[in-house]
């Protein structure tokens, strides 16, 4: 036998507060409205010009090379990248463009010990103050190094070529867990390679090997 | 309709209906899909106001310089090539916005050469996936770009 019929029920729900569920139902539509009503997002107005640190990056990118075969020096570049470590992706010969990658773990010493640290010190405040305040952050886990290389006549030096690349990585993080909720894996961010010391260490070796090669003409 | 039994629960009469209202949600599945708008793939207003402030003719005689300057421009504006082919005249770069990582601008850019010493450039930008509708943006790029081709001064 039921212990609640139609109209017991019935009066169990009336005993809501009436006062509050017509307005409160239509704040909630309100509210739900205003999501429609926001201003497209718009492009910002300074994309495509210059800024100050532009000369600077040139400046570490760029190598002049005194050859005038463009096609060894880009052979020679994507031989440069192949000692590297990379896999060359993309190619036009005419234009002197080449675009590689590699990829790489990502995990660092710094990361992992401060994960370390917060999940114990999380825990031993779940420990003494209850529920699962337990914290695991994720670390970076993997990553895709990239380069983009072009190689053109310089039109300031007649006979010489200007390589300019340009080094930069995708990074992947792990999972992690903060209390109950889990983090998922996957999160990725995007850096750009500033480190004037690579680059150096790029444009040393294709000097190397150019130089090595117009020695033997 | 069978009349409900004494034995079985009596359905009100809000519930039979919100029933039947169900079922006939459900019905509409069986219905023919809507057909796609014939002007699915045509171009929008806004796509056909935007393609004059995409395109600027410039007095080069040389294509292949032409994408030459170009490539410079995206790269002096931190742009990465992503795609580059001569013989087509395309060049595809792409950029993110530093220091937060979640705007993405990528650029489609075609060189095509059009009547005696000129060349037509196509640039067509994008932001997060949007194509970009301010006159400004690209007015910025074919006066970055211009300086590009011109540096020499001639």
């Amino acid at each position: 036998m039921p212990t609640t019929t139609p109209s017991s029920r019935q009066r169990r729900a009336n005993a809501r507060p009436r006062a509050l569920r017509g307005p409160g139902l239509l704040l909630g539509a309100a509210l739900f409205a205003t999501g429609c009503a926001t201003a497209p997002r718009t492009t910002p107005r300074e994309l495509f010009q210059l800024a100050p640190e532009s000369a600077a990056h040139k400046a570490t990118q760029t190598r002049h090379f005194e050859t005038r075969d463009s096609d060894e020096l880009l052979s020679a570049s994507a031989a440069v990248l192949q000692d590297l470590g990379f896999q060359v992706t993309e190619s036009d010969r005419d234009l002197g463009f080449l675009r590689a990658a590699k990829e790489r773990s990502a995990r660092e010493y710094g990361q992992e010990i401060r994960r370390g640290i917060v999940a114990f010190l999380t825990t031993l405040l779940s420990a003494f103050g209850g529920g699962n305040a337990v914290v695991v952050l994720p670390v970076d886990l993997h990553q895709q190094i990239n380069a983009s290389l072009i190689a053109q006549p310089s039109r300031e030096r007649e006979g010489s070529h200007e390589v300019r690349i340009v080094f930069y990585r995708l990074v992947w993080k792990g999972d992690g867990s903060s209390g109950d909720t889990r983090i998922p894996p996957g999160e990725q961010r995007m850096l750009m390679i500033r480190d004037a010391e690579i680059y150096q260490r790029f444009f040393g070796r294709l000097q190397k090997s150019v130089f090595l090669e117009s020695e033997k003409l | 309709m069978p009349a409900a039994s004494a034995r079985t629960s009596p359905l009100s009469s809000a519930r039979r209906s919100l029933l039947l209202f169900a079922a006939l949600i459900g019905l509409g599945a069986c219905a023919r899909p809507p057909a796609p708008p014939e002007d699915l793939l045509a171009p929008t207003e806004e796509q056909m106001r935007i393609r004059n402030l995409q395109t600027r003719v410039f007095d080069v005689s040389d294509r292949q310089l032409a994408m030459r300057g170009v490539i410079t421009a995206l790269q002096d504006l931190g742009f990465i090539i992503e795609r580059a082919n001569e013989p087509l005249g395309l060049v595809t770069a792409a950029r993110f916005a530093e220091p937060r990582y979640f705007d993405v601008v990528g650029i489609s850019v075609t060189v095509r050469p059009r009547g005696a010493g000129q060349v037509a450039i196509r640039a067509n930008a994008i932001f997060n996936n949007e194509p970009i509708t301010e006159p400004e943006v690209y007015q910025n790029f074919f006066a970055t770009l211009e300086r590009s081709l011109f540096i020499e001064g001639n």
